[in-house]
């Protein structure tokens, strides 16, 4: 592939953009100075060990892998029959039905977690992370709804017919022929809604409640009091994380899956 | 010196493996040229360095006597046919042929007249403000071909235009092809991997294989000299045997029985050992067993009927051989049959 | 399938949206909607709030610069990365990353580079080209740099989707007609990715107008918008109704971008 100078110089800029800031939160972790500097002095690893050793962070950590783990679980046990069934099916209302699925990404982030705030913690004083839940498990149904649907588009469902065929009944060919065939898809939907759900701000903003804070809160609240190097060592076991989650995708459905 | 020259072309995408290897191809003006080979064989790399989109590692491409080996592809002026047609997905049937003349800055009474003209000549007149996703393959297939003719191109170059055609649309089609390069004149290069397509379309046709070219002449030569087993297995030679030179114009096979051959006195030179091939349609069978040269016994394993005639395989002990035989006597499997090789229908390779 | 396993299929999904979803929203924004009866009273109250006119405007026409740097810059960056080859997978997985990485975590990086402190104003004071650190916190300058650094790696990685599309056939046969690469990039490469930079605009647009933690890290108090001024009268000041309000606003903005953005991207699709 030949290369344009114009097109290459673009992007080299806006890749710097996208990294420099990543690269600097990294380096600012192992500084020894009690406020954040770059470049740094001195090298230590005190700020990782203080961030392990912080009861608040660890818990908050707990909570948001709890959640990430519950939410992602309910909104597949939810959305997968719901995708398979629309992609069985040819009713004139199956259309309307998938919006109506995929309506909580119509609806900001932060409105979802005010109106669940509103109904469930003031109104029926339902405990804190059960509206955690609720709130993160509309949050992923989307992901489940479109990543998994599109799979299920790919589906040669004729597959499905030799199995009934063959003697298989209805329930144990989905768990032993569909299933199978369209995990790429539920694997790339648990890793997106995971992610999101890990990462959100707006639905937990509202719905956190003493003494239970999901990670991204903990942090948050963090910062805007104090500005030292144990953020940016939380940052670094974040990105750590989300490395391996890539690489993991990468080794199993290849990248672009996650792009869809 | 001829139209379009390549010389010592090399290719390689990974600087290891080769894909062409010290290519050498020279195409007279007016002619229509096949690459002709199976897939991976080399012959769209070759089309691409011909076309600016591959920039080989070493070699030379001129044409008309000028270097265009590093000239961009947009300033070579040549007019390109892929086999997914690659028509503008967002511009009518008028706007696509119109694009070329449009970045030539042809003003746009004559641009007008030449691409309706263009458009009349390939039969699209009516379609001109359709849009490519309304038309046929056929129909997209000749607006492609309008669009690159349309520029008067100094060469034409076709990548399998007709693959993603149905069968009798591709028969029409490359008439329509041959006829257009014809009346324009154009030089063209044409690849394909379908031999019968190649053959009758084709003024000269360079057989391809692992980045080289195996035979480079007409199709008529091609087909009844083929240079080499790999070219004589691609033009339906499938039978193959060995022999031994004995004595001037004499040879032997594997079992010593001396075989008959006419084209051996073509050669002459000090080669001792060569591989016969015949055409499964070459070969007579006869039921009862004659005796006499380039005559082989066996028994048949299996029968297939081909519409036109019956294909069997035989067992012999010379190995197994393939025969057509005509409809009008018909041999069980397992009989005992006698095959003659006539002398002048085996070739030399 | 039969109609009953279907609607069993569907069954769960449908009341969990019906019962926590749109039930508290109707029951939270219903309020809204009356003032001793049905009234659009508390809305054209605020739309003649100068304060909450700011923040709406502020909020607009940050998602609207935001959208437009992000489809500059996206559309080049984006073709670059459909026409490699081996780096292709690299570079998306370098554009992905900081889609997956909390936004917490990327607002704070900017907190690092734009504070009085920061990367930026030691640098350019080490280089002398300033003598006072430059205000760049808290700014609407940092909550725009905050909410391109959120949405561009989403444009990237649609454009890229969406440029996929175009065979590599096309692009060569227009350079094979004359058209020099920046003439096939503005005369076949962009018109057949509009609706790609239509649905990435969208993304970032309805993103940009409801991101909460970016504004709320990079803007401070006194650059409120839409999300973090919903957090502020709901939380800091139990004005349910100003909060639902501002809800609604925020949804009906998004649910019309997207539908005015659907209508657009129809019609230029004439593939």
């Amino acid at each position: 592939m030949r290369k344009s100078v114009g097109l290459t110089l673009i992007a080299v800029v806006v890749f710097l953009f996208l990294t420099v800031p990543l690269i600097i939160i990294t380096a600012t972790a192992f500084g020894e100075a009690s406020t954040i500097r770059f470049p740094i002095q001195g090298f230590t690893l005190k700020w990782f060990t203080a961030t392990f050793a912080s009861r608040s962070f660890m818990s908050s950590l707990g909570l948001s892998f709890a959640l990430a783990s519950y939410a992602t679980l309910l909104a597949l046990l939810v959305g997968i029959p719901a995708s398979y069934a629309l992609s069985k099916t040819t009713f004139r209302t199956n259309p309307r039905l998938r919006a109506f699925f995929l309506s909580p990404t119509f609806v900001p982030g932060i409105v979802v977690g005010y109106a669940l705030f509103q109904f469930l913690v003031i109104q029926w004083r339902m405990p804190v992370f059960a509206g955690l839940l609720l709130g993160h498990f509309l949050v992923s149904l989307p992901y489940v709804i479109r990543v998994v649907g599109a799979s299920l588009e790919q589906f040669d469902f004729s597959i499905e017919e030799v199995a009934w065929s063959l003697g298989c009944n209805k329930p144990k060919a989905f768990l032993k022929v569909v299933l199978p065939n369209i995990g790429s898809g539920i694997v790339a939907a648990f890793m997106l809604s995971f992610i999101n759900s890990f990462n959100n701000i707006p639905v937990s903003m509202f719905l956190t409640g003493p003494g239970v804070s999901t990670l991204p809160t903990t942090l948050m609240n963090y910062i805007e009091y104090s500005y030292d190097p144990s953020v940016s060592a939380i940052s670094v076991v974040l990105m750590g994380v989300t490395v391996v989650l890539m690489v993991i995708v990468e080794r199993t459905l290849g990248i672009g899956s996650l792009a869809k | 010196m001829s139209y379009a020259v390549l010389e010592n072309i090399r290719v390689s995408y990974d600087g290891k493996t080769p894909v062409l290897t010290d290519l050498n191809l020279s195409i007279e003006r007016g002619e229509l040229v096949s690459l002709l080979g199976a897939s991976g064989c080399g012959k769209t790399t070759t089309l691409r360095v011909v076309g600016g989109f591959i920039e080989p590692r070493a070699g030379r491409f001129t044409l008309n006597g000028v270097d265009m080996t590093r000239t961009a592809v947009h300033k070579r002026n040549f007019g390109l046919v892929f086999q997914s047609y690659a028509l503008f997905p967002h511009l009518t049937v008028f706007e696509n042929v119109a694009f070329g003349l449009k970045l030539r800055k042809i003003e746009s009474a004559s641009l007008k007249s030449r691409v309706m003209a263009m458009l009349d000549i390939t039969d699209l007149g009516a379609l001109a403000n359709r849009y490519p996703r309304q038309l046929s393959g056929g129909q997209r297939q000749r607006v492609a071909l309008a669009r690159a003719l349309v520029v008067e191109p100094q060469l034409l170059l076709l990548d399998e235009p007709l693959s993603n055609l149905d069968a009798k649309l591709r028969l029409s089609m490359r008439v329509e092809i041959k006829r257009l390069q014809k009346k324009l004149g154009i030089t063209t290069i044409f690849v394909t991997h379908d031999q019968e397509e190649c053959f009758s379309i084709s003024d000269r046709v360079a057989i391809m294989d692992k980045g080289v070219i195996q035979q480079f002449d007409t199709p008529e030569a091609i087909y009844s000299h083929p240079a080499n087993e790999f070219v004589a297995r691609f033009v339906g030679f499938t039978n193959f045997f060995n022999l031994t030179a004995s004595g001037t114009g004499r040879c032997l096979n594997n079992l010593g029985e001396e075989m008959v051959i006419d084209e051996i006195r073509n050669h002459t030179g000090g080669q001792t050992s060569w591989t016969g091939a015949i055409r499964p349609d070459d070969i007579v069978l006869t039921g009862t067993e004659v005796s006499g040269t380039n005559r082989l016994t066996g028994s048949v394993e299996v029968r297939t009927f081909l519409g036109k005639s019956y294909q069997y395989e035989l067992e012999t002990k010379l190995g197994r051989v393939v025969v057509n035989a005509p409809k009008d006597s018909i041999f069980e499997p397992g009989t005992l049959v006698c095959a003659h090789l006539p002398s002048d229908k085996i070739v030399l390779c | 399938m039969k109609r009953s396993v279907f609607l069993l299929l569907i069954a769960p999904g449908i009341l969990l949206l019906t019962i926590f979803l749109f039930y508290p929203l109707v029951v939270t924004l219903a309020p809204t909607f009356s003032n001793n009866g049905p009234s659009l009273a508390r809305y054209l109250a605020f739309f003649s709030d100068s304060y909450y006119l700011a923040v709406f405007f502020r909020t607009v026409w940050i998602a609207v610069v935001a959208t437009l740097v992000c489809m500059i810059l996206g559309v080049p960056t984006a073709y670059f990365i459909s026409r490699r080859r081996r780096s292709k997978s690299f570079l998306m997985a370098l554009s992905i990353f900081p889609l997956l990485t909390n936004p917490v975590v990327r607002a704070f990086a900017w907190i690092n580079i734009l504070g009085r402190n920061g990367v930026l104003n030691s640098l350019l004071l080490s280089w002398g080209w300033i003598t006072t650190p430059l205000t760049l916190l808290y700014t609407d300058f940092s909550i725009l740099i905050g909410t391109i650094y959120l949405f561009l790696p989403l444009m990237i990685v649609t454009l890229v989707g969406s440029m996929d599309t175009i065979e590599e056939e096309v692009t060569e046969a227009a350079e094979s007609l004359g058209a020099s690469r920046l003439v096939t990039f503005f005369k076949v490469v962009l018109p057949l990715s509009l609706p790609g930079i239509v649905v990435g605009s969208v993304l970032v647009f309805t993103g940009a107008i409801t991101a909460y933690s970016t504004p709320n890290l990079l803007g401070g108090n006194k650059n409120m918008l839409l999300a973090t001024l919903i957090y502020q009268r709901a939380m800091s000041l139990a004005d349910w109704t100003s909060a639902g309000v501002i809800a609604f606003v925020m949804i009906v903005m998004t649910v019309v971008t997207v539908m005015v953005m659907q209508k657009v991207s129809r019609r230029l699709d004439r593939r």
